[in-house]
């Protein structure tokens, strides 16, 4: 017990701690409506079609400004992902692909145009979590509060849109609007992922929870309480494992990888669980 | 055209061309079956195969390569599995992927720099043994698909009936997802991992909007492909942008070209795709 809890001691773990159980939590119930609706592509466009809107951000206002470059930029491409989405010109798939790989090759020529090219980079990718501030936890911690709420508001409505589309028009909802909703629910998670876990692995916390969750249960209040405490156990484990490869072994391991590697653990226990369940019944 | 003057310009440029025919050949293909996403995940969970084969000193095509084939079988099979939901599997394995990749590579020293060059790509320090592999794996992807085309592609429309004429219906389907692959491996050194995606997808989704035949939309594919590489190319030496990126923004204007054009030129609604 011991092992698990001595990485915690300074400041720096701490609050690096904090962000992961906030983001994680968040991502969590996010990733049931992602896996639910199948939105695991619409989350990794997302993903990387805000990655000019933090270069701009960036190179407009510092770290603080990549926030706001992110969020105008996950709006954005929320809108055209939305739009794209009903159109039939194209197949949906190959649409969405061009979007990811045209923005994000924006966002790799803004930052080749810089001089300390290659750092940057790998920061905006894969976050650092370990200098994240006080400012950026208030930051994902009203991110979050927002996500919840819209969440709270819309359940029903999103669920209901979710399976059953033609009902829910029917019924009166604009389902339109309703995708334009979940849609920025997610950029909204991705916005406040980005200094932590950085846009590459942010994916993997709006997929993979929601995945493990479903695996084990049919129910949604079950799925999305499997998915929350896999995601919360994935931030504690992965950061202990990062802090004690690097104290102890002398192994640097950076910490966003292995919060995402211990979360896809916990999913192939759930994925072994799911079948010894099967082959019992 | 200073394109052709120095060495490193002139291998950059016979490279871009190579994959840009290569990604052309193979994007019809991706876009017919809808593979986007799957090739997608297959840039990202190929990258702890780079990794691995630099650490072991293993030429990095061919580790990368074996990888990607145990990452293919995986992939294929998640997504056999009763109650599976493939998008969700193929993004767990995206993410396994990547997030071992990073781990692999932050444990030694140099980061950023090999990293950044993964995920960009350097198609300016391709040396002349990667073009001699490139064009084998052209060559060996082109016989392949002359090969079974005609299949893939029935096998795409009507995998049904297919399976019902007595075709290899699901080892076809492998084959492909092999190919893909194949492909996305050896694109990855040249343009980046997340923009051979582009590659492969755009220029193929492009030619779809001009052509309703497999033979025209492959032959503009290819020649888009490679379009793509000479103006991407030119773009960067010009105004000094990563080339990876260029060649990209290339692609996709293309596409975005073709959008706005062909239903004009062609003078009536453009074709839905598969399904």
């Amino acid at each position: 017990m011991r092992y698990l809890l001595e990485p915690f001691g300074s400041p720096f773990m701490q609050r690096a701690l904090a962000e992961a159980l906030l983001l994680g939590a968040v991502a969590a119930v996010v990733s049931v409506f992602v896996v639910l609706r199948r939105l695991s592509f619409v989350a990794d466009v997302l993903t990387h079609t805000v990655f000019p809107g933090v270069v701009i951000g960036f190179v407009v206002a510092g770290t603080s400004g990549i926030v706001w470059g992110a969020s105008v930029f996950a709006v954005l491409s929320t809108v055209l992902i939305t739009v794209l989405a009903g159109r039939s010109r194209v197949t949906e798939d190959a649409s969405m692909a061009i979007v990811l790989t045209g923005f994000f090759a924006v966002g790799v020529v803004l930052v080749s145009r810089q001089t300390s090219f290659t750092s940057d980079l790998t920061a905006f990718l894969f976050g650092r979590i370990l200098t994240v501030d006080r400012q950026q936890l208030v930051v994902t911690a009203v991110i979050g509060a927002a996500v919840l709420l819209l969440l709270g508001l819309l359940g029903k409505e999103l669920l209901f849109r979710a399976f059953d589309p033609a009902g829910a028009e029917a019924r009166g909802y604009r389902v339109l609007a309703l995708d334009l909703v979940l849609n920025l629910v997610v950029a909204l998670v991705v916005v406040a992922a980005v200094r932590a876990v950085g846009t590459v692995l942010v994916i993997a916390l709006l997929v993979v929870p929601g995945a493990a969750g479903r695996l084990l249960s049919d129910r949604l209040a079950g799925i999305t309480l499997i998915a929350v405490g896999t995601a919360l156990l994935a931030g504690w484990l992965g950061l202990v494992a990062s802090w004690q490869a690097s104290v102890n072994h002398g192994l640097r391991l950076a910490s966003g990888a292995t919060v995402v590697l211990v979360l896809v653990l916990l999913y192939g226990v759930a994925a072994a669980i799911a079948t010894a369940r099967k082959v019992r019944a | 055209m200073s394109l052709l003057q120095d060495g490193y310009a002139r291998r950059a440029l016979i490279e871009a061309l190579l994959v840009g025919a290569l990604c052309g050949l193979v994007g019809v293909h991706v876009v017919l079956r809808r593979l986007s996403f799957f090739t997608m995940a297959m840039t990202h969970a190929t990258f702890p195969g780079v990794v691995l084969a630099a650490l072991v000193g293993v030429d990095l095509l061919l580790g990368s390569g074996l990888f990607g084939v145990l990452v293919v079988l995986g992939v294929s099979w998640l997504t056999t599995r009763p109650r599976s939901d493939s998008a969700a599997a193929v993004g767990v394995v995206l993410s396994a992927g990547f997030a071992l990749g990073v781990a692999l590579l932050s444990a030694q020293a140099g980061f950023t720099r090999d990293l950044s060059a993964y995920l960009v790509g350097s198609i300016v320090t391709v040396q002349a043994g990667d073009l001699v592999k490139t064009a084998l794996v052209l060559a060996a992807v082109a016989l392949t698909l002359a090969l079974v085309g005609k299949e893939l592609v029935f096998g795409a429309f009507d995998r049904g009936g297919m399976v019902a004429a007595g075709y290899p219906a699901g080892r076809l389907d492998l084959l492909l997802l092999l190919v893909v692959e194949l492909t996305v491996v050896t694109s990855v050194p040249a343009v980046g991992t997340i923009q051979a995606v582009a590659l492969i997808v755009a220029p193929a989704a492009a030619a779809r909007l001009w052509s309703d035949r497999i033979g025209p939309t492959t032959a503009l594919a290819v020649l888009l492909g490679m379009a793509s590489g000479v103006v991407g190319l030119a773009v960067s030496q010009a105004y000094q942008v990563a080339a990876g990126a260029a060649i990209v923004l290339a692609a996709c204007g293309f596409f975005v070209l073709s959008v706005v054009v062909a239903p004009v030129v062609r003078g009536r609604p453009v074709p839905l795709g598969v399904g």
